[in-house]
């Protein structure tokens, strides 16, 4: 894809089962197999791209993908393929013991009962630790190309703005307040307290109960003097991901539902001033009557006679029927590809049609690839 | 145990673009269609039963899509509200507690407090909420969120209940963990397609929902293309020459995806201890209240 080259990271993004993991791994190969150092990074929880590359597991951890998975597909990569599975806990771990002043800190917070819940089921979580990761493997220069497979959020803007809303949680001088006096017996020992002071706090406890409003003092109390180094961070990935190295790729299928989607994530980008490098529309039914001949009954009855196949149990009724069905799907697909290509003007546009099997390998994912190539 | 029109709860889950909400609008025509009073809840971002029926989105307001049929939007911040004043009693013990700076950061920190309130909402309507002195609804349909965050969502009670055990939140969560383990009045299915990923992320589903003891519902396998012609009439068709082309490689198409939709069946029978309920393949221009009232006779006679 020329309108990619120059790049150095790839989100696709796009909502769930449209094909985004193919489409990331498929990418991510033609760049290995032109040479590149090529890295896939999905964030899923269920292990799809493992399927895709026909790994049996993939961890946090950096896998090459094996020359024999090449040969099989009869590839020869001039560079190398790597994918990896986001582990969301262990991301957050390790961010915290980097930026923790002392190994007493990163314990503290690590130990924390609210954090481990927090860390690993608030929401906009992944979508954060997804783009910490991707900063983390950038950084070091290991990769000439990154295609992060992002996890099918309902909203784009919770995606870019994750960072933002999780960091908020870490230092919220508002709840800073609320919780004060709380904090404040925290440095003391706040078991000591006997009850919240503030009437704000008081109802708050009313709700959730005082003991959780005491582990989210402690939380806070472990986090101070991290959050700079964390905002630091996150400002330097937001800056990475607005930069002319990265690119985003929006993934669709051609149902309405997604389509419509889709351009509400090309709107957010847009909004953020990120635009749109490219879209993909996956699974795209081709028309059998672009092969021209019959598509009505007498015809195709005609057609059958002629070439000598006899019309039994209603097989030209079955033919006839399946053609108008076939048509009617290509006819809907077309229809929301045009949309697209309207109100993407400008934006490369790739169509991948529906095969006949589903990709669970790497000569599948080339085969995707090569829809992806031209422009 | 009770059929699943029968229940009070009926939760439907699967995979993003499986079809969740077709299938809870499908289960909640069936339902209305025998005289039972049926509240379709999504939680999703964007709402899409009201839609089906050619009616203007619902929000937060219920919303009567066809007899006995309604919809309604559950949304984080209205939940919280709703259920925030049912708490407090006070709107201005609500507006100092909860409409604030700290309260947004509140909402955040507090282990997923948006799924908590619209779940809670959904409870209530299942199980409190009264008109003339009886509950008003026979039977609520959750269209629970895409699979990861599906799980996440049932299961949030329980890990809230970790870290919260007292107040009168908790005591709500508990009631509800009780409503969506009681085989009697609730059922979790799962919705999915013949397709290699969504076929594999159901697999993980139900053995997730089962070890967390949900009752198990219905699978639904969706987009089902059944086999209409041999291997030889596709043999024979496709080397009939070109006046044949059209006609051949549609066939061809068809029994491609009559094979994965059978491979998946099998795989699916094989590993998901549910009953398995096919639900045919929809060739429609617009897909409506037509398509819905199309799946839900598909589906009817075997719930």
């Amino acid at each position: 894809m020329k309108a990619l080259q120059g790049r150095e990271v790839l989100c696709c993004v796009g909502s769930g089962g449209v094909g985004k993991t193919t489409a990331a791994a498929a990418l991510a190969l033609r760049a290995a197999v032109e040479g590149k150092r090529a890295l896939v990074l999905t964030i899923d929880p269920a292990r799809r791209l493992a399927n895709s590359l026909g790994l049996k597991t993939l961890g946090n951890q950096e896998t090459r993908i094996e020359q024999s998975l090449f040969a099989d597909a009869h590839l020869s990569p001039r560079g190398e393929m790597w994918a990896m599975m986001l582990d969301l806990k262990r991301t957050w771990d390790e961010l915290v013991r980097r930026a923790a002043r002392t190994p007493e800190q990163a314990q503290a917070i690590l130990g924390n009962k609210l954090y481990q819940t927090l860390s690993t089921s608030m929401a906009g979580s992944l979508e954060y630790m997804a783009m910490e990761k991707v900063y983390e493997l950038y950084s070091s220069g290991r990769f000439d190309l990154i295609v992060l497979d992002t996890p099918p959020t309902s909203n784009a803007l919770d995606f870019l703005h994750a960072p933002d809303r999780i960091l908020d949680v870490l230092d919220n001088n508002a709840m800073r307040l609320v919780l004060g006096p709380l904090l404040k017996a925290g440095k003391i020992g706040f078991r000591l307290l006997a009850a919240p002071s503030s009437l704000v706090l008081r109802t708050l406890a009313r709700f959730t109960g005082i003991d959780f409003l005491r582990d989210l003092a402690a939380f806070m109390l472990a986090f101070e003097g991290m959050y700079e180094g964390f905002k630091e961070r996150a400002a330097k990935v937001k800056e990475l991901l607005a930069s002319s190295r990265t690119g985003f790729v929006l993934v669709t299928s051609p149902n309405p539902l997604t389509t419509q989607e889709a351009l509400f994530f090309h709107r957010a980008l847009e909004s953020d001033g990120i635009r749109t490098a490219a879209v993909v529309v996956n699974r795209v039914q081709r028309d059998p009557r672009r092969h021209g001949g019959p598509d009505n009954l007498p015809a195709l009855q005609e057609a059958l006679r002629l070439a000598q196949i006899k019309d039994e149990n209603h097989l030209s009724d079955r033919l006839c029927q399946t053609l108008t069905e076939q048509a009617i799907l290509a006819d809907l697909d077309r229809r929301e590809v045009d949309r697209l290509r309207d109100t993407l003007r400008g934006v490369p546009l790739f169509t991948v049609p529906r095969l006949r099997k589903d990709v669970h390998d790497l000569a599948g994912l080339w085969q995707i690839g090569e829809y992806l190539g031209g422009e | 145990m009770p059929a699943l029109l029968d229940r009070r709860l009926v939760v439907v889950t699967g995979k993003g673009g499986t079809g969740k909400s077709t299938l809870s609008a499908a289960v909640g025509l069936a339902a209305a269609r025998r005289g039972k009073k049926v509240l379709v809840c999504e939680v999703v971002a964007k709402e899409r039963v009201a839609a089906f029926f050619g009616k203007p989105p619902s929000g937060p307001q219920i919303r009567e899509l066809l007899p006995n049929l309604y919809s309604v939007h559950v949304r984080p911040r209205e939940a919280m509200r709703e259920y925030g004043l049912m708490t407090l009693k006070y709107e201005t013990l609500y507006k100092l507690a909860f409409e604030n700076a700290a309260a947004r950061y509140f909402l955040a920190a507090a282990p997923s407090l948006a799924e908590i309130v619209m779940l809670g909402k959904v409870w209530w309507h299942a199980t409190q909420e009264t008109e003339r002195s009886r509950l008003r609804w026979d039977m609520v349909v959750l269209d629970a969120p895409a699979t990861g965050h599906g799980l996440t969502f049932l299961t949030v009670p329980e890990v809230f209940l970790r870290l919260v055990s007292e107040g009168p939140l908790a005591r709500d969560m508990r009631s509800m963990m009780l409503l969506l383990a009681d085989p009697a009045k609730c059922s979790v299915c799962v919705v999915t397609l013949p397709e290699e990923m969504p076929a594999n992320e159901a697999i993980d589903l139900d053995r997730a929902l089962r070890q967390h003891h949900f009752p198990a519902g219905p699978l639904f396998l969706n987009a089902v293309f059944e086999s209409r012609f041999t291997p030889a009439e596709v043999a024979a068709v496709t080397r009939g020459g070109p006046s044949l082309a059209a006609a051949g490689e549609a066939a061809d198409n068809h029994e491609a995806r009559a094979d994965l939709s059978r491979h998946y069946e099998a795989l699916l029978r094989d590993t998901v201890p549910r009953e398995l309920v096919k639900v045919p393949f929809l060739f429609e221009r617009t897909f409506g209240a037509q398509a819905i009232e199309k799946v839900s006779r598909a589906v009817e006679s075997t719930l």
